[in-house]
């Protein structure tokens, strides 16, 4: 399939990006980055040392939509479990 | 005299067939091709298709996230989870 990369399935990506800092984006905006532990077939993710990036949209009374206010709320975590149903995509760090 | 029949009306070839094949066609198609992904969501994925398995995840090259028409990430390599995926679309012709 694609030769230049050795990469024949999807989860091939996620394979290669074990040890790595990947993006993760989830349902319900969220956003994660943290290093990658594990994985499997749901796509359950453990991650360490992550960061979690919630975008809050405050739509404002009378404001055309998609002009609402856009608050960004962040924590961190040290170690965590990510179901695979909330997982939208992963990016693995760019093999450059 | 020439009783051979008059020499058949000159038809242009048909066009190649565009419609046919089953989706799993297509998609052998589209691999390595540059692909429009939508998700239920609504944010498309532009990108080149490097490979999709049986769940309709997929594995795209040289990302860039488009939501209402604007470019909001750029990824080098995305995984995408197949629940999500509305449909995909070529972006150039097969």
């Amino acid at each position: 399939m694609d030769t230049s990369t050795g990469i024949q399935e999807p989860f091939d990506l996620i394979r290669l990006s074990l040890s790595e800092r990947v993006f993760v984006k989830l349902r319900g905006d969220r956003e994660l980055t943290g290093i990658l532990h594990a994985y499997d077939g749901h796509m359950n993710l453990i991650l360490s040392d992550v960061e979690e990036t919630i975008m809050l949209v405050d739509g404002m009374d009378g404001a055309p939509s998609g002009q609402g206010v856009v608050n960004v709320a962040k924590r961190k975590m040290e170690m965590l479990f990510v179901r695979g149903d909330g997982v939208i995509l992963v990016s693995p760090p760019s093999r450059t | 005299m020439d009783d051979s029949p008059p020499p058949p009306e000159a038809t242009p070839p048909p066009p190649p067939p565009v419609t046919s094949g089953s989706p799993t066609d297509f998609l052998k198609n589209v691999v390595g091709k540059r692909v429009v992904v939508r998700l239920t969501s609504g944010v498309d994925y532009r990108g080149v298709l490097s490979c999709l398995d049986g769940y309709m995840n997929i594995a795209l090259e040289q990302t860039e996230e488009h939501v209402n028409g604007t470019v909001t990430n750029r990824y080098g390599d995305a995984f995408i989870r197949g629940n999500n995926v509305l449909y995909i679309s070529a972006a150039e012709p097969l």
